[in-house]
């Protein structure tokens, strides 16, 4: 084995690389796919109630509703703007307070706000913003809460955010994506056009092949898992763990993507192995999506030994300890791939001679 | 036009789409993974904040402020009402004390325990908190010289919501007619690539046969699955027509793309390259009905905005033929234009 020649051919991969439909795919989905899910767990099942707000003469009100939790408030310059705005769905209702509403409000005279309630919006967001404009009011005109409240939490069980949830599958996807199709579709297309047979009539070998094309993969893959946790604000803690942990889980998507491009032909089988077979890499994410699954379910899986360390870290503020086990596992079955790699390295030498 | 030919290159299609393992397995396995994921999304939306109360004293206020949006339920004792609050039989469980009224009378503040459980969002307990203050300023009779005007914008849908699992059900629609077109597009390609296009030619079939198998064959594929994942979803139940019709100028609008997707591919890895493209652009629109308000006028320049939006407004609202026609006539002439672009591109690369 030349390191020199997987260097060439480590160069030449990077260079076709992006020309390449997966290989963009691979960079592009995780982020996509973990921008949406923010999106949509951050938005669709979000219940916050939204206000928008034209003050005509300037009110203190907004400035305090924006310091609420329990709405989002927006603020429009003119009517027709907030109008728009409440006609399609961006606020629930939108207010008009009058000029010189807060020196109304504060001499107890009479005073008239005009709301625009969107027609989709839930009566329990109607509700919420109805008192949270008669409490702006309120403060506003300097008067106390009656009584005290005092807000008890039941139970000890720790409600998981779905964005939490959903980690452990956008990491899985960001490693596995670039990591395994790369090494796999790079072989097929070399095998598909014949070019591997060529390759190893120079002094290259086959083993310079499938270590090229694994570092490809391997380094996309660690690319893309880091990339994945920082855009979800998950690699603060322990970054030095994290990343072994995310080598280690690069070097299995890698050893996984050049078994199957060395036994696979065609792109289609791939896909196709990969739409059934797929289910064995997404497994343990399900784990954690449902926690009433019990974990040892996850741990028959070989991915669920680069998640769980992931989570532990990234959500559960885990040090080396509480990993220490499943990287070791971890470390183990990169091991085993290695030998699986081997042999199919040996039997494509075979069919390639 | 020869219908006979036509026929037999539509069976051979057919034949060729279903003997390529890929889109074998993804027409069916994606049709049952949308269901999944629709049957999956909540059926119902929950509109009401309901409230447990435990109050050995009377609050006239309290009762009196149960309208819209806000249900507040009796409760026999405050331990019933921890137990209720952590089985989730309410959002939140307000307990007032015996001594209340005698405190508030005397100008003093007393404390009102309000119970969440503990995945209570912290935006809804703050809310929650809210509401109790205010019944408790209407207890008192505390006064608040504001006048509100409500003006409802758009239908009023209060009591009758859509579910997020129906607002899925443009995107899901667009998903499938989408996912077929990379099918047809695909056996386009790789018979392009083949020259078996050109082998064809050279038999008594025409250009205008060609096409029109083509076509039938992309309609067909688009249309038929999305028709029946809208039956199996009660997408048709309103508008049975609207929904029938737009489905059928959807598909030949995807007909169209795949067309141009075919002259520009030249395999399956091509195919899918371009397909994304097109994807993320159809898919813009039904952003705007999952997520109101987050996006503007220009989304109507994309021809799926047509799609979604009388999908949306039949199935969701019931609309009718009077409100949908010029989103009809609009997905009808992307469609013809989109198609007629898609058949001069092809031709050329036939030549």
């Amino acid at each position: 084995m030349s390191l020199r020649r997987v260097g060439v051919l480590l160069g030449k991969e990077f260079v076709q690389g992006p020309k390449n439909f997966i290989f963009i795919w691979a960079l592009v989905a995780p982020i996509v796919i973990s921008l949406v899910v923010s999106l949509v767990f951050g938005t669709l099942f979000s219940e916050k109630a939204r206000l928008g707000v034209v003050a005509e003469g300037g009110s203190q009100l907004v400035a305090i509703a924006r310091g609420l939790p329990s709405v989002t408030t927006r603020e429009y310059s003119t009517v027709s703007e907030m109008k728009q705005a409440v006609e399609s769905g961006v606020v629930d209702i939108g207010i008009v307070l009058p000029l010189d509403f807060d020196s109304s409000v504060r001499q107890g005279e009479k005073t008239e706000v005009t709301a625009y309630i969107w027609g989709e919006s839930l009566a329990k967001s109607r509700t919420i913003l109805g008192v949270t404009i008669a409490n702006l009011a309120r403060e506003l005109a300097g008067q106390k809460a009656p009584v005290e409240i005092k807000s008890i939490t039941l139970g000890d069980e720790v409600s998981i955010p779905w964005n939490d949830r959903l980690l452990p599958f956008i990491v899985l996807m960001a490693v596995f994506l670039g990591g395994l199709f790369l090494p796999a579709t790079s072989l097929i297309n070399e095998k598909g056009k014949k070019t591997l047979q060529a390759l190893v009539v120079t002094p290259t070998t086959m083993g310079d092949v499938f270590l090229a094309k694994g570092l490809l993969g391997l380094i996309l893959s660690l690319f893309m898992g880091i990339m994945v946790l920082i855009l979800n604000q998950a690699f603060g803690a322990e970054p030095t763990l994290l990343l072994l942990v995310l080598v280690l889980g690069a070097t299995m998507a890698a050893e996984f993507g050049l078994v199957l491009g060395a036994l696979i032909k065609d792109f289609t089988t791939l896909f196709s192995t990969f739409k059934l077979g797929g289910i064995l890499l997404w497994a343990p994410a399900l784990v954690y999506l449902f926690p009433q699954i019990p974990e040892w379910v996850g741990k028959v899986f070989p991915t669920y030994y680069l998640i769980q360390p992931i989570v532990e870290i990234s959500q559960r503020g885990g040090g080396w300890p509480e990993i220490a086990t499943n990287v070791l596992i971890l470390v183990g079955l990169d091991l085993l791939l290695v030998g699986v790699v081997m042999l199919v390295l040996k039997r494509t030498k075979q069919h390639a001679v | 036009m020869n219908l006979r030919i036509i026929g037999a290159l539509i069976s051979k299609d057919f034949s060729l789409f279903f003997r390529n393992r890929f889109f074998a397995l993804m027409t069916p396995v994606g049709l049952i993974a949308y269901l999944v994921m629709y049957f999956m999304m909540p059926s119902s939306v929950n509109e009401s904040l309901r409230l447990g109360l435990y109050a050995p004293a009377t609050l006239p206020a309290f009762g009196q402020i149960q309208e819209e949006g806000l249900e507040i339920e009796a409760v026999g004792s405050e331990e019933a009402l921890r137990e209720a609050v952590t089985e989730g039989k309410y959002v939140a469980g307000v307990a007032i004390p015996a001594d209340i009224m005698e405190r508030l009378t005397q100008g003093q503040k007393p404390q009102i325990n309000v119970y969440f459980a503990s995945d209570t969002p912290g935006e809804l307990k703050d809310a929650v908190g809210l509401v109790v203050r205010e019944l408790a300023y209407a207890q008192i009779g505390q006064p608040l010289a504001i006048e509100v005007s409500e003006k409802i914008l758009g239908r009023d849908m209060l009591g009758m919501q859509i579910p997020p699992r129906d607002r899925l059900r443009p995107l899901l629609v667009v998903l499938l007619i989408m996912l077929e077109t990379l099918g047809l597009a695909t056996l386009i390609s790789e018979e392009v690539e083949r020259r078996t296009i050109q082998a064809l030619l050279v038999t008594p079939m025409t250009v205008k046969d060609l096409f029109a198998a083509k076509g039938t064959v992309g309609v067909i594929l688009a249309f038929g699955q999305a028709a029946l994942f809208m039956a199996i979803v009660g997408g048709i139940g309103r508008q049975p027509l609207i929904v029938l019709a737009v489905l059928m100028l959807g598909a030949v609008l995807v007909t169209g793309i795949g067309f141009l997707m075919a002259s520009l591919a030249k395999d399956m890895m091509s195919v899918m390259a371009w397909g994304v493209v097109a994807f993320v652009i159809l898919l813009i629109p039904s952003v705007s009905v999952l997520f109101p308000g987050t996006t503007t006028g220009w989304v109507k320049a994309i021809p799926s905005y047509y799609l979604v939006d009388t999908i949306h407004r039949a199935a969701n609202f019931g609309s009718g033929w009077g409100d949908v026609w010029p989103n009809l006539a609009m997905l009808m002439g992307f469609g013809l234009v989109i198609v007629w672009i898609g058949i001069m591109a092809l031709r050329r690369r036939f030549r």
